[in-house]
């Protein structure tokens, strides 16, 4: 009795600090719907947006890019960012700290000179501006949150486990897959959701390693200083969110069919 | 031996990545710092350290200070919300704990720019929360928060939170209870047990956090010009002007390198501190 | 560290493969500056690919537009966006000035480019024939003397808009914003030439002052308005006024003509001590790789109906004598567009002074935003 009671109080503090942060999100949703141009004042409601959205082509290449550039760095980012926190977590190798560090370095340059340094990296090697540079610039700081997330998760592991597995005669890959990414997944998969949500707002490095026909939409958003932002973006976010939250609602319906099947799963399934 | 050799295969892309797109531009980004800028556009061949001492003028030092104090603040009030907030999450029943996590992040792939453009509407004198207030009649003249350095630490933790969140939700999540309970056994309170156990065994979470907390709120500055009215001036700001407006690009560098220096250091210390160091790279 | 070395080798002949393959597939396009000799041979106007790459801030060029030029040509249109002039011409020296068509400039950055050389190309008015129909008053600027590079397109000078329902005083010039009734109730841009030169204004010196003695003398009046200002902001600032946080400001002429669109009761204001001026121009990339779709696209911008759709939609003053006649009403009914012409003609560029001043200027206004 006196643990349920304990759980309610702090799903409470759960559920305040989420409505907090759904605060802003929720007058995005709200605006998206304002017949006036101007978030200063409330003109009526309105779909107007909705439909100017689906016709600005240049605001959906842009979606488009934006959404193609994220899933491919953060899928990149996550093999190398998980594999190389196991590999530093395991072994003992020259210059391991340097790289532990350094690894993390692109959190800490500031983007704008990140950006630059790369336009004349990547002009120096020639490569040509589009979506290949875009993804490797991506890539390298999206790294750092995978990294970071899946290296804390390890610290302190039991270590006896892999030791235990490993006198049994499991081989490395076994290992890997079979004990390790399950222990690790929850901490690979948020630190992959953080990456995402990185990639997906990037602006300033992203516009110096972008091409000509490979316009963002943090981009597109950053540039309408000269108009105001567009009322189309608040409806074009809502869109996302309730896209967003229905893939949510989905996978945890075929999720809920799977895990009755397999509860030793679900700890780690997300 | 062998099983050296094989996990380091694993960091060999790791040792790519950092060593050609991390170290290679930071390189050059050093070297950038020491030349000089040209009349019109670019620098010129010239070497200089005038870059760095330009650098300690008040001017300049003040906006470390500022920029430093807000990176403390920020750390602070985020880790003290977003601390309880994944412990919490990591205590619920498994199924919900993968739906918080994406209820945690999801927001944030909305643009920023246009969440931080929500959080105005709530905050100014005719918004959402003096509404609210003055309905409920705890107030009756408009706060004026928005344009304030409180709007600004608003909108730093709201935006930094999540990054605080799941690094300790996951080190909460995988901790071993039987040693808290152990604690416990032995006669600490719950109150003891957390501090000795609990806390210190998820330190490496809190690590993460802080880094993933600290180090960005140094450099975000859109934040501070949009929700604190452009009133105060952060690094990111300076660097941007310098790169931009005063076209001095060798100056932003070394502003640059100043900045990282300092995360750099501010992190060793931080784990000096704390220990934290010490409990990782175990497995 | 022998292990280091060899793996930093290893990496960069990686990359360096890497690149040659890159290079190889995009022969066929028109992306890398190589390419651009293939899509420029055959040449003379229908051979070039039916596509052309603008690179603007968001927002100059209307949708309608866009599909009118579209259907009648067949010509796709693909947009790259930045935020400021400088990031422009970084992205275009790197892309050694091709990549990209057209290319939005300021004023002061024309003349930058024109200075540095080799980034502009000059527009052949023989497949602009409705170059004429620009207004003399817009042409022969101090960045491009001989009309050889550069389209007007949307020129402006930031005016003073203020509620006199809020605001205590009555605003004549850019002198009554340091009026202390107006403490925390100011809304400026977030610009250090502009806001400085409006106190060198009120000093009766010039926008591009050079003197640093009496920059220092601007200094010392310029911190005497912040106590007034309530937010410094780049974007958005009729929405400051708009929502009753700030009961006047000083902003850009679109965004005016916003905020008096939304509030017809706020009042606009010339400055009497002389306005700031600028034109944010339409240009061609000096390798662009549609030339003759980019000169089609001026032309096709500068029909009299097209300009004054643009103006009407994009908020900026009409530099085109032949659409005059074809702007809506409610346009010329605005007051931020109904500057007078006798004030227009004495405005004064705000132009680049050189990189040590313009660092001299930054730091004033690094002093004025952390005091």
């Amino acid at each position: 009795m006196k643990r349920k009671g304990k759980f309610s109080l702090s799903s409470l503090y759960l559920i305040i600090i989420l409505l907090l942060m759904y605060l802003p999100v929720v007058m995005v949703i709200i605006y998206s719907f304002n017949a006036s141009k101007s978030d200063a004042v409330w003109g009526g409601f309105t779909f107007e947006w909705y439909g100017k959205m689906l016709h600005n082509r240049s605001l959906m290449d842009a979606l488009r890019n934006s959404l193609i550039l994220a899933v491919c760095s953060c899928a990149v980012s996550a093999v190398i960012g998980t594999i190389g926190a196991v590999g530093i977590a395991q072994g003992d190798f020259k210059a391991k700290g340097i790289i532990e560090n350094g690894s993390m370095l692109p959190i800490m340059v500031p983007e704008i000179i990140l950006g630059m340094v790369f336009l004349a990296f990547f002009s120096l090697l020639k490569l040509p501006f589009g979506m290949i540079t875009l993804v490797i610039a991506h890539t390298t700081f999206c790294i750092p949150y995978i990294f970071i997330v899946v290296k804390g998760r390890l610290a302190g592991l039991d270590r006896s486990i892999g030791e235990a597995a490993r006198d049994l005669g499991a081989t490395e890959m076994r290992m890997f897959f079979d004990i390790t990414l399950p222990l690790i997944a929850p901490a690979v998969a948020s630190g992959t959701l953080l990456a995402f949500a990185m990639s997906l707002d990037d602006v300033v490095i992203s516009f110096f390693v972008t091409g000509a026909q490979t316009n963002t939409l943090p981009i597109k958003i950053y540039s309408q200083i000269k108009l105001g932002v567009s009322p189309e973006i608040n409806a074009l976010c809502t869109v996302m969110l309730l896209v967003t939250f229905l893939v949510i609602c989905l996978s945890g319906w075929i999720g809920s069919g799977r895990k009755k099947r397999n509860p030793m799963k679900e700890e780690t399934d997300l | 031996m062998k099983r050296r050799s094989k996990a380091f295969w694993l960091v060999v892309p790791l040792y790519v990545v950092t060593i050609v797109l991390v170290f290679l531009p930071l390189l050059y980004i050093v070297a950038l710092s020491f030349l000089k800028k040209d009349v019109l556009w670019g620098v010129t061949n010239e070497w200089t350290l005038g870059n760095y001492r330009q650098m300690l003028d008040p001017v300049y030092l003040k906006t470390f200070g500022d920029s430093l104090k807000l990176a403390f603040a920020t750390t602070v009030i985020t880790t003290l919300l977003g601390y309880p907030f994944g412990y919490f999450m990591a205590k619920l029943p498994p199924r919900w704990r993968s739906t918080c996590m994406l209820l945690v992040v999801v927001p944030f792939w909305t643009n920023a720019l246009v969440r931080i453009y929500g959080w105005m509407i709530i905050l100014r004198a005719k918004g959402v929360l003096n509404a609210a207030l003055m309905a409920m009649g705890i107030i009756s003249q408009p706060l004026k928060i928005l344009y304030t350095y409180s709007a600004v630490l608003i909108g730093m933790v709201y935006s930094l939170l999540p990054f605080m969140i799941l690094p300790v939700y996951n080190s909460v999540e995988k901790l071993d209870w039987s040693l808290v309970e152990a604690s416990r056994d032995l006669g600490a309170n719950a109150v003891e047990a957390f501090f000795t156990v609990t806390l210190k065994l998820t330190l490496p979470g809190v690590l993460s956090g802080f880094v993933l907390v600290f180090v960005p709120s140094i450099g975000l500055f859109f934040i501070a010009d949009l929700l604190g009215g452009g009133k105060i001036m952060l690094v990111g700001n300076l660097i941007k002007n310098q790169l931009l407006q005063a076209r001095d690009w060798p100056f932003g560098a070394a502003l640059s390198v100043m900045m990282m220096l300092l995360t750099l250091l501010i992190i060793l210390l931080y784990r000096k501190v704390t220990g934290a160091k010490d409990l990782e790279g175990f497995f | 560290m022998k292990k280091v070395l060899s793996l930093l080798l290893a990496a960069l002949s990686v990359s360096l493969a890497f690149t040659g393959c890159q290079k190889g597939e995009n022969a066929s396009s028109q992306s890398t500056p190589a390419s651009q000799a293939n899509s420029q041979e055959p040449a003379k106007g229908t051979s070039e690919a039916k596509e052309l790459n603008i690179f603007t801030w968001d927002g100059y060029f209307p949708q309608d537009v866009q599909d009118a030029f579209t259907a009648e040509t067949g010509i796709k249109l693909n947009f790259s966006n930045f935020e400021t002039n400088e990031e422009m011409l970084t992205k275009l020296q790197a892309s050694n000035a091709g990549d990209y068509d057209i290319v939005v400039v300021s004023d002061y950055m024309v003349a930058i480019m024109n200075e540095l050389g080799g980034l502009l190309k000059e527009i052949d008015k023989s497949k602009v024939p409705n170059y004429e129909n620009l207004d003399p008053a817009y042409l022969g600027k101090f960045y491009d003397p001989e009309n050889l590079y550069t389209v007007p397109y949307g020129p402006g000078a930031p005016l003073i808009v203020y509620d006199p329902a809020t605001c205590p005083v009555e605003i004549k010039g850019y002198a009554d914003l340091w009026n202390p009734a107006l403490q925390d109730s100011l809304v400026l841009m977030d610009s250090s030439r502009v806001i400085i030169g409006i106190t060198l204004k009120t000093m009766g010196r010039s926008f591009n002052e050079t003197d640093t003695a009496v920059l220092s003398e601007a200094k010392e009046k310029l911190m005497g308005l912040k106590p007034n200002v309530r937010t410094l902001s780049v974007n958005n600032l009729q929405d400051v006024i708009l929502s009753g946080e700030a009961s006047a400001g000083f902003m850009f002429t679109s965004q005016v003509a916003m905020a008096l669109d939304a509030n017809p009761e706020l009042q606009v204001v010339y400055p009497e001590e002389g306005l700031g001026f600028g034109i944010d121009c339409l240009t061609v990339a000096a390798n662009a790789p549609h030339p003759e779709n980019a000169f089609a696209f001026l032309n096709f911008l500068l029909e009299p109906q097209t300009a004054a759709s643009v103006s009407s939609q994009i908020y900026y003053l009409c530099p085109n004598t032949a659409a005059q006649e074809f702007l809506p009403e409610a346009y010329k009914q605005n007051g931020a567009f109904a500057t007078p012409s006798a004030m227009l003609a004495e405005a004064e560029f705000v132009e680049d002074v050189g990189t040590e001043l313009a660092a001299e200027y930054e730091k004033i206004w690094t002093e004025f935003k952390q005091q």
